[in-house]
């Protein structure tokens, strides 16, 4: 269950990561389908990166020598790691649902006052609640596999930007 | 202060690109020009921004600063839809043009919206907006070719009913029912502000829409902090920031539009959220015939607090 809910927070970091660094790139007005696109890829590049984690977390199975205590080391960590990270996911979230209701004033002091701060703090965010999740392990496997799913999701919102940066770059070349 | 935030220099894109005031033709535009500007504001961050344009020989190049300008202006509307800017003009705008229906004006309204930029509020307004069932004409003028032409290629793109100018929506030529505005009237500063506001007395102008954003204590903070999280360009960075230093406060307005244009009944709408003291990021100069208000406060229903003394 705790993997699972690992799994969708990844999944719905990914999604996000695609829609943010999308944003700013399309100057469309009916950008649906371009969002989708974001949406997609966003998604795609959460599985790539739950599959490289999910492929660390079974070798370091089959490897090791003391799989039981592997497995209830991770199990509790994961645990911690959800006490960070579940908040954070509700927090946005439920600020994204605050951008339904029609008022302009209510979308945009979601913007300044919520999504702005949340999405400046998620680098922060990510490393707090892997070391929180680390910090009670004591085999070097678990962290080291920690260290591993960190530099993932930091590398996730890089790659996605520079990825969306370039496809930009070639649009605007073609315009001047 | 700091000296990015001294209200009194231009922003780094008012300079990037220099046209001839009779001609529109492009003018070459020194490099050194602009450090020498921004040095005298001892303002390092414009100087770092200028100093990483592209030039051949010290002249600005042209087509990297198109793009350049492109790339800003692309994600200037990014802040335009987090804002919901297009939703935000339209609640003011369709109380505008009931007032001028119900005044007994039945022809079709030309709508202008000055210095458009790439045309965001134009696009939006054609885009969500049935036109024809108000029987309105919306229309963008700005003085740089690159955006209109931008402006133009992304109408086309998605078909939308509007148009956009290269030119000076003041002049002779161009004449419109109400004129509108974003993030444009900072700026115009002192007699440059009471000049821009004198040409709108013009026979067919029935109203005027100004939307900026507000001065207050915290605005430059929060800016700065906004514009480092949302915009990718360091000089979006920058003259984003610098915007909200030099955005002009209510009373300012109000004092240069009572001043020249005396024939309009002007005033601020939503400076204040909720009738609580603390402001909108954005508010509005307004301006309409004096005939018109009576209309528009109705036509505002319990929006209509938000719109300040109109005289």
């Amino acid at each position: 269950m705790t993997l699972l809910f690992l799994y969708l927070l990844a999944l719905l970091d990914g999604l996000l990561c695609g829609l943010r660094t999308s944003m700013g790139r399309c100057p469309l007005i009916r950008k649906r389908a371009y969002y989708l696109r974001a949406l997609v890829r966003g998604i795609v590049a959460a599985q790539v990166v739950s599959a490289l984690a999910l492929a660390a977390l079974l070798l370091a199975g089959a490897f090791s020598s003391h799989r039981d205590a592997l497995r209830a080391d991770l199990a509790s960590a994961a645990g911690r790691m959800l006490r960070i990270f579940l908040p954070y996911a509700a927090l946005v979230l439920f600020n994204l649902a605050l951008r339904l209701l029609p008022s302009t004033d209510i979308r945009s002091a979601t913007s300044v006052f919520m999504l702005g701060p949340l999405t400046a703090i998620r680098p922060v965010v990510m490393i707090v609640g892997i070391l929180y999740g680390l910090s009670a392990s004591r085999l070097l496997e678990t962290w080291l596999l920690g260290l591993f799913v960190l530099a993932l999701m930091l590398f996730l919102e890089f790659a996605l930007n520079r990825r969306a940066a370039r496809a930009q770059a070639i649009q605007i070349r073609a315009l001047v | 202060m700091f000296p990015a935030w001294n209200p009194a220099q231009p922003e780094i894109t008012d300079l990037l690109v220099q046209h001839d005031p009779g001609t529109l033709q492009r003018l070459p535009v020194r490099k050194q020009q602009l450090v020498e500007v921004f040095a005298r504001f001892r303002n390092r961050k414009a100087l770092r921004a200028v100093l990483a344009l592209p030039e051949k020989a010290g002249i600005l190049d042209d087509r990297e600063i198109d793009a350049l300008l492109l790339t800003v202006h692309w994600e200037m509307q990014r802040l335009a839809e987090e804002f919901f800017h297009g939703h935000r003009v339209w609640e003011l705008l369709r109380s505008v043009v009931t007032s001028i229906r119900q005044a007994g004006i039945r022809e079709t309204l030309r709508i202008v919206d000055v210095g458009c930029g790439i045309g965001y509020t134009t696009r939006w307004l054609a885009a969500k907006i049935s036109l024809a069932d108000h029987n309105i004409e919306v229309v963008g003028m700005d003085f740089n070719s690159i955006l209109i032409a931008e402006a133009n290629r992304l109408a086309a793109a998605e078909s939308l009913p509007c148009h956009f100018l290269h030119g000076d929506a003041f002049s002779g030529e161009h004449s419109s029912h109400i004129l509108l505005s974003t993030g444009v009237i900072h700026h115009f500063r002192g007699g440059a502000l009471l000049e821009f506001l004198r040409r709108h007395e013009q026979r067919e102008t029935q109203a005027f829409l100004h939307f900026d954003f507000q001065p207050w204590l915290l605005a430059p903070l929060g800016s700065s902090f906004f514009h480092q999280l949302r915009m990718r360009t360091a000089i979006a960075r920058h003259d984003g920031v610098l915007s909200a230093a030099r955005a002009h406060d209510g009373r300012t307005l109000t004092e240069a539009a009572r001043a020249s244009v005396p024939g309009f009944a002007t005033g601020i709408y939503g400076s204040k959220i909720w009738g609580t003291p603390l402001p909108r990021v954005f508010h509005t100069l307004v301006g309409l015939r004096p005939g018109l208000v009576p209309g528009l406060r109705r036509d505002l229903g319990r929006h209509a607090a938000r719109l300040g003394e109109l005289r």
